[in-house]
């Protein structure tokens, strides 16, 4: 099966991995904890769909596919609004996410425009 | 509605693919059936057991302060020593209370006692016995089923009344309104007024189901309400507008001043409050929460892994038909939407079946342990949104694969 056909560059590689483990263990532990759970109860829906939205684009951005970083950029503007709305900024976390962007922005070209 | 065609096409697919493999499907869907039964189960619990933990301390009386001798909770290095001297919180305190504070809407005395009480030749023993001073239908809420409540008068004259918890009731009088019927209460006979209607059991003992209330003007006739074994408190409920804050620290100056307490010097009463309680609570039930979600969350992980890996076979064994498909026209997400749906429905099958099973033990388990376990829609709801985000992220990469695969090799693969 013929997945890749960019070769994708070392540091995108590691930040990806590091951002995999990230949701695996920070997202999906959010979406559990009894805090989100007492934002409401579509809370928890939203925030799901938002981590899934954010695994693909990270699937996307390995596959070096531009719709990766783009639907990157809108998870990381609705986790944004997110915390702005509940008041619930992290400055660590949207460094983190800046990083990734500022990366991904440079590897952007390189990119492939297909789905 | 082209879209929602092809959408349909992609449905039908999946399910198609699903229905091919019984066996294999029903296998993979077991990880998260077990996932999401062990993350709703556990919430589950923790929401009903808190859900009742709250109820008990509302009983107790919101926006309601305890004058006691105790505080109800403790630092590690409590001068305990200091609390035993403490006075006891007396009937005429508050009266006193209620005269001197502006802030205060009721203030009544409350102490309990132990006692057996009889009906002709039925009896209750060790029936919880309420003695309480004027006020206290409006510290405390309840409803009657019989009869009425005690009036000011009759409580303050100290008459032999007494009102009947519902489990009193049912105990000595079956379903029957036993308003105007004397019970026997250290060897008195004490007059039925009311009866309380049914209140539920309370993790705190303090159901008003298996209590007598007496006036405490009747009570100390036989029995001294000031001493440590009745626990005596006064409850006292602020005024409506007037914060909890603001009511404490009226009480504080007022009960100093009762109290005679030279300024500087310590309380000799502590004033307590439910939220305290609800707080610590809180603080467990998320420590609790937590365990949880991270038994929880292992299981989602494994039954995600499961599901993963037999997309990776199903893309395996459907090449050769995804070849052909792509070569007939279809285009690359009408491939990923086909995985994608057959992963997502997989794992909301397996989600469902694991509420359906969390739904059966709760109605197992409130049928045979006297506490009801629900199953709220928030938790259902939760373990739709984790079936269908695990659904995503374990089908997206093998959908993706499949989506990706040249035509020509995958009509070659021959599989």
């Amino acid at each position: 099966m013929a997945y890749v056909t960019l070769k994708r560059p070392v540091l995108l590689t590691i930040l990806l991995v590091v951002s995999y483990i990230f949701i695996v263990l920070f997202s999906m532990g959010m979406l559990l904890s009894p805090e989100t759970k007492r934002m409401g109860d579509f809370f928890p829906a939203l925030f799901g769909l938002l981590v899934a939205a954010r695994f693909i684009a990270l699937t996307g951005v390995w596959y070096m596919k531009r719709w990766g970083v783009e639907l990157f950029l809108i998870t990381f503007g609705a986790t944004l609004a997110k915390a702005i709305l509940l008041d619930d900024f992290s400055m660590l976390s949207t460094a983190w996410h800046v990083i990734l962007i500022v990366v991904f922005m440079i590897y952007y070209r390189k990119m492939d425009r297909n789905l | 509605m082209f879209f929602i065609g092809l959408f349909r096409e992609s449905l039908l697919f999946a399910m198609h693919a699903l229905k091919v493999n019984r066996l294999r499907t029903l296998l993979s869907l077991l990880g998260i059936t077990i996932g999401i039964f062990s993350i709703i189960a556990v919430f589950t619990a923790f929401d009903s057991l808190e859900r009742k933990v709250r109820g008990s301390f509302e009983a107790l009386g919101e926006n309601v302060v305890f004058v006691q001798k105790w505080p109800w909770t403790f630092g590690p290095d409590y001068p305990w020593w200091k609390y035993m001297n403490r006075p006891l919180p007396k009937i005429k305190d508050a009266d006193e209370i209620l005269e001197r504070t502006s802030t205060t809407q009721a203030a009544v005395f409350n102490g309990y006692v132990r006692k057996t009480i009889s009906y002709k030749t039925s009896f209750v023993e060790n029936a919880q016995v309420l003695a309480t001073s004027k006020g206290y239908e409006e510290v405390k809420a309840f409803t009657i089923e019989y009869g009425r409540y005690m009036t000011d008068d009759e409580v303050q004259t100290g008459k032999a009344i007494c009102i009947i918890g519902h489990g009193i009731g049912e105990a000595l009088f079956g379903n029957q309104d036993p308003v105007g019927l004397e019970l026997k209460l250290y060897g008195q006979k004490v007059q039925i007024v009311g009866q309380f209607g049914r209140e539920g059991e309370s993790l705190f003992g303090n159901s008003l189901d298996n209590m007598v209330v007496v006036p405490a003007e009747f009570l100390q006739k036989y029995y001294d309400l000031e001493t440590d074994e009745v626990n005596p408190s006064i409850l006292v409920k602020g005024k409506t507008g007037v914060s909890l804050e603001q009511m404490k620290d009226d009480l504080m100056g007022n009960l100093r001043a009762i109290r005679k307490l030279p300024p500087g010097a310590d309380e000799d009463f502590a004033l307590n409050e439910v939220s305290v309680l609800t707080a610590q609570t809180t603080e467990i039930f998320n420590v609790f929460g937590t365990i949880g979600w991270i038994i929880g969350a292992f299981s989602i992980l494994v039954g995600g892994f499961g599901i993963s890996n037999i997309m990776f076979v199903s893309v395996k064994e459907r090449t050769n038909q995804i070849g052909i498909q792509k070569a007939l026209g279809a285009k690359n997400w009408f491939i990923l939407s086909q995985f994608l749906i057959e992963s997502v429905l997989l794992c909301i099958m397996g989600g469902l079946a694991g509420l359906g099973l969390v739904y059966l033990g709760t109605v197992i388990a409130s049928y045979y342990i006297d506490f009801e376990f629900v199953l709220t829609t928030s938790n259902v709801i939760l373990g739709l949104t984790i079936s269908t985000m695990i659904g995503i992220i374990s089908g997206f990469v093998p959908a993706y694969g499949a989506s990706q695969l040249d035509p020509v090799e995958a009509i070659r693969s021959g599989i």
